[in-house]
């Protein structure tokens, strides 16, 4: 038999449960702008049907619904979106931060422009130009010096403004290092509080929303797989348990725990520096250390950490360290290769007491720079003690491809117009040897006057050079220095030719500029840069367009994962957000499932007083 | 797809910001007049901007450089023009002393002019430019005769003064300083001098052949210093046009096609508008609105 009342009590829960759906609404409503929210739904589900089957089931003849209830309020998601979201997410962040390194190192080298490392050259170049057709002249030279130490503070402004944005990278490295870190807790925190609501069977859909927001959140920072660990107790089947948080590879490989679910525990992450580079040598998670090579190319902090530089063996690799290192090669050489030039030449100074003194054009202010150690060379690039202290000290005259010639030519068997050619050949054993031949010059075409055997080094062709022509006391008069002879000058069918077209002193002219000119060339020379054959003015423009190249990659492709993220992010607010109409409809739709339950409730209350008060007189 | 509320605005609201981008790009490139403003725009401008720059800064040096060779050879050749004249004076005068009619007094007047334009051919040999020395070789800080009565003391310096025109092209600006102002020539004023003083016509014959010798050579030696300088003129024009071609080059590589950017900038304005008229609309009146 069934209860008098049982239309009242189907209709209560009819209300209360309607009453539920409204305040979801309302909830929706009232968080549609909130990030990360993401909309809820209540679960409506029959009740129990009357009556239960067994053995003393009332004869009815069949079962009776007996309304509704609210099951669950669960929340509208697609996991797959998040996973697919903050994957783009770790992209993005890689690609940000990079683009973001490149365009400052952009901004620091600014090319093309009138400012930059190459126009300094440039001017460079012009005022040994301006020497050398004017070598007398002081002003000319005075130009040369601050041309020259104009090029050494474009070196160490260049150098040290791209050391202080690599120190800035570096606390923003370490910021994003604590940001990880407190992510982390915090996420530890919300598993904590999931952990106590699970159990009793609730859905603990704000703290899931605030637990999604941050792993969104961390997931730009490093790369990261979520694992969902169950809780215990009893727990309702949408439950989403506590998450373990792993640090992955690029192959998605864990590398190790960030936040374990099970034991509430957190890992901190952090940086380990090589001592003397100060680069990144690795991390550490927790107490175990990993080498710098298993955090692949992802996140804003590998980003950070490509930009900063990071050792790679005992290389230093890096975005700062490369440009730097490119800097230190074009100082270091571009210095060694002047200075070869300038010590060669023939300076007013020397020229005065008849005395060849090699001064250096650009030195360092710390001896410690060589070949095998450039590093800080463009630092370090300043013009030399000698060149600050006298403008005589620079040596615009004399060129002969390195060749220093000194002392008083006295003629050479009796002819008074010479000239010496050297070169070098490589005999059957592949072996180089060096000659030299000696020409009378007066005659047309000159002719040979002698043609010396091989010589194993350029030293000794020096020394056998200078033993050639004597006094009458057959002391050396003439002496040849080829110290600062390039070896290319005179292989591969290269020669030197000196001329000594009259009796006197072989050392330079005032009014000879061929020096100067020798040095305006330096910029235009082919050499081996970092084992490549070009020029200084090709080297740079290759590393200002590998430079160009490499941010404009980072800018296309933080464009485009910035695009892909955004297209996830439309999908993942097409599942989850709130649509002010859509709950709109769903409110009416309530209001009015509500209302006529509320009318129920007054048709059985109608129905009752029928049957109560209508119905005869018999109980009055 | 469900399409909600918050997503209409997110992405009109993107739209905008591209679209200001786009313009601010535009923008830039109008104010500067540049295409690009840094290396990643477009790396190959950039690295050839960096080269076509070099270039043109080459090109305006050696244009420089031409101008002090202008000076050298135009010098010399005014030089060579007064030293030529000089002689042809001289010979008048040696011709005429020569001549038998003439009185050991008239000869003696004579030596008095030669005299004169024997100071005045060394005061050619040194000749002053710039405070250079033209007709000494390199050692353009000496001058090159110091006694005029003394033909030892004349140097003997003859290296030629060359000048960067073009990339390793050197063009010698003095002349060969030793065929003009040399030993020889002094020996014969002074003997042309010291022979009109002694009425001594044999002496003053044999000279004269000397004489005539030296004003071949001096003849020579202008022809060639003509030839050098039209060698110059030619480089001249060559540098001249290849500056207006690297100018060029340089501002099709770099300066922004202005007319294109004013167009671009245009349509885009109006794109602008358009998605701000959009984005106004985006945000439409809900459900509720309707609502009693």
């Amino acid at each position: 038999m069934r209860s008098t009342f049982h239309s009242l009590e189907v209709a209560r829960r009819g209300l209360v449960t309607q009453q539920t759906a409204l305040q979801t609404v309302g909830h929706n409503i009232a968080n549609a702008n909130t990030p990360g929210y993401t909309r809820q739904r209540v679960n409506f589900e029959q009740t129990e049907p009357y009556p239960a089957p067994s053995l003393n089931r009332p004869q009815i003849p069949g079962q009776i619904g007996t309304g509704v209830e609210a099951g669950s309020i669960q929340r509208v998601r697609e996991s797959f979106l998040d996973i697919q979201y903050r994957g783009e997410n770790n992209k993005l962040g890689y690609w940000e931060s990079r683009a973001d390194s490149l365009q400052k190192m952009e901004g620091i080298m600014n090319e093309p422009s009138e400012t930059g490392l190459s126009t300094t050259l440039d001017r460079f170049w012009q005022s040994f130009q301006d020497l050398a057709v004017n070598p007398t002249n002081a002003g000319a030279r005075s130009v040369v010096r601050q041309r020259g130490l104009a090029v050494s503070e474009t070196f160490r402004f260049l150098s040290d403004s791209l050391t202080s944005v690599q120190g800035d990278i570096k606390n923003e490295m370490d910021v994003t290092l604590k940001q990880v870190n407190a992510l982390s807790e915090q996420i530890n925190n919300v598993n904590k509080q999931i952990g106590e609501i699970e159990p009793h069977g609730y859905l603990a859909n704000d703290l899931y929303d605030e637990r999604d927001r941050l792993v969104d959140e961390l997931s730009q920072l490093v790369n990261i797989k979520t694992t969902q660990v169950g809780t215990g107790g009893s727990p309702s089947a949408l439950a989403e348990g506590k998450l373990t948080i792993d640090l992955v590879d690029d192959s998605g490989r864990k590398i190790g725990n960030l936040v374990d679910a099970t034991t509430l525990k957190v890992n901190s992450l952090s940086l380990d520096y090589r001592n003397d580079t100060e680069l990144v040598d690795g991390y550490s998670l927790g107490d175990t250390s990993f080498g710098i090579g298993s955090m692949q190319a992802s996140g804003k902090l590998r980003g950070l950490i490509d930009s900063y530089g990071f050792m790679e063996g005992n290389t230093e690799k890096g975005l700062y360290p490369d440009m730097l290192n490119h800097l230190d090669t074009v100082a270091y050489e571009f210095a060694q290769e002047i200075n070869r030039v300038h010590e060669s030449g023939w300076s007013i100074s020397s020229m005065e007491t008849g005395e060849h003194t090699a001064f250096k054009f650009f030195e360092f202010k710390n001896t410690d720079i060589t070949a095998g150690n450039k590093k800080d060379a463009a630092k370090l690039f300043t013009v030399s003690a000698d060149i600050v202290q006298s403008l005589d000290n620079i040596a615009a005259s004399g060129y002969n491809k390195g060749i220093i010639t000194t002392g008083e030519f006295l003629g050479y068997n009796g002819v008074e117009n010479i000239s010496v050619s050297v070169q070098s050949t490589v005999d059957a054993a592949g072996v180089q040897q060096f000659t030299y031949t000696v020409y009378d010059a007066a005659q047309s075409p000159k002719q040979e006057m002698k043609t010396s055997g091989n010589f194993a080094s350029l030293e000794q062709l020096g020394q056998g050079l200078s033993e050639e022509f004597t006094d009458e006391s057959g002391n050396s008069s003439v002496n040849f220095n080829l110290d600062k002879v390039r070896l290319e000058d005179v292989s591969k069918g290269n020669f030197i030719n000196i001329d000594i077209p009259k009796v006197g002193q072989v050392g330079g002219r005032v009014g000879d500029g061929s020096n100067a000119v020798a040095l305006a060339e330096v910029k235009a020379r082919s050499l081996q840069l970092n084992g490549v054959s070009t020029t200084f003015q090709n080297y740079y423009e290759s590393v200002i367009g590998g430079l160009a190249v490499d941010a404009q990659e980072a800018n296309r492709l933080s464009h485009n994962s910035e695009t892909l993220r955004l297209s996830v992010d439309q999908r993942r607010q097409s599942v989850s957000g709130v649509s002010l109409d859509e709950e709109m409809t769903s409110m009416i739709q309530y209001q009015h499932a509500y209302n006529a339950s509320a009318r129920m409730i007054t048709l059985t209350d109608e129905l009752l007083d029928k049957i109560i008060n209508g119905m005869g007189i018999g109980g009055r | 797809m469900r399409v909600t509320q918050s997503m209409l605005t997110q992405n009109s609201l993107r739209q905008l910001s591209t679209s200001y981008s786009k313009m601010g790009k535009l923008m830039e490139q109008l104010s500067t007049g540049k295409k690009i403003s840094r290396p990643s725009d477009d790396p190959v401008v950039a690295m050839k901007g960096m080269y076509y720059r070099t270039n043109l800064t080459e090109l305006e040096q050696y244009k420089r450089n031409l101008s002090e060779s202008y000076s050298w050879m135009e010098n010399s050749e005014a030089a060579l023009d007064h030293v030529q004249s000089v002689m042809h004076r001289a010979r008048e005068l040696v011709v005429q002393g020569s001549n038998e009619t003439y009185s050991s007094e008239d000869r003696q007047a004579m030596a008095k002019e030669i005299e004169q334009l024997k100071h005045d051919f060394v005061q050619v040999a040194n000749t002053q430019v710039a405070g250079k020395y033209i007709f000494n070789g390199t050692a353009i800080d000496k001058p090159r005769i110091t006694d005029a009565n003394d033909p030892t003391s004349v140097s003997t310096e003859n290296s030629p003064f060359e000048v960067e025109v073009s990339r390793g092209i050197k063009l010698q600006s003095n002349i060969n300083t030793e065929n003009v102002f040399n030993k020889d020539m002094m020996e014969i004023w002074n003997g042309l001098q010291s022979a009109l003083e002694t009425s001594d016509t044999d002496a003053l014959k044999d000279l004269m052949g000397r004489f005539d010798n030296a004003a071949d050579t001096v003849s020579a030696e202008r022809s060639e210093l003509g030839a050098r300088y039209n060698r110059l003129e030619m480089v001249d024009n060559r540098i001249g046009y290849q500056e207006v071609v690297a100018t060029r080059i340089l501002s099709d590589n770099e300066d922004a096609d202005i007319e294109k950017v004013i167009t671009d900038l245009t349509s885009q304005e109006s794109v602008h508008r358009a998605s701000l008229g959009v984005g106004a609309r985006v945000i439409q009146p809900s459900l509720l609105d309707f609502l009693r």
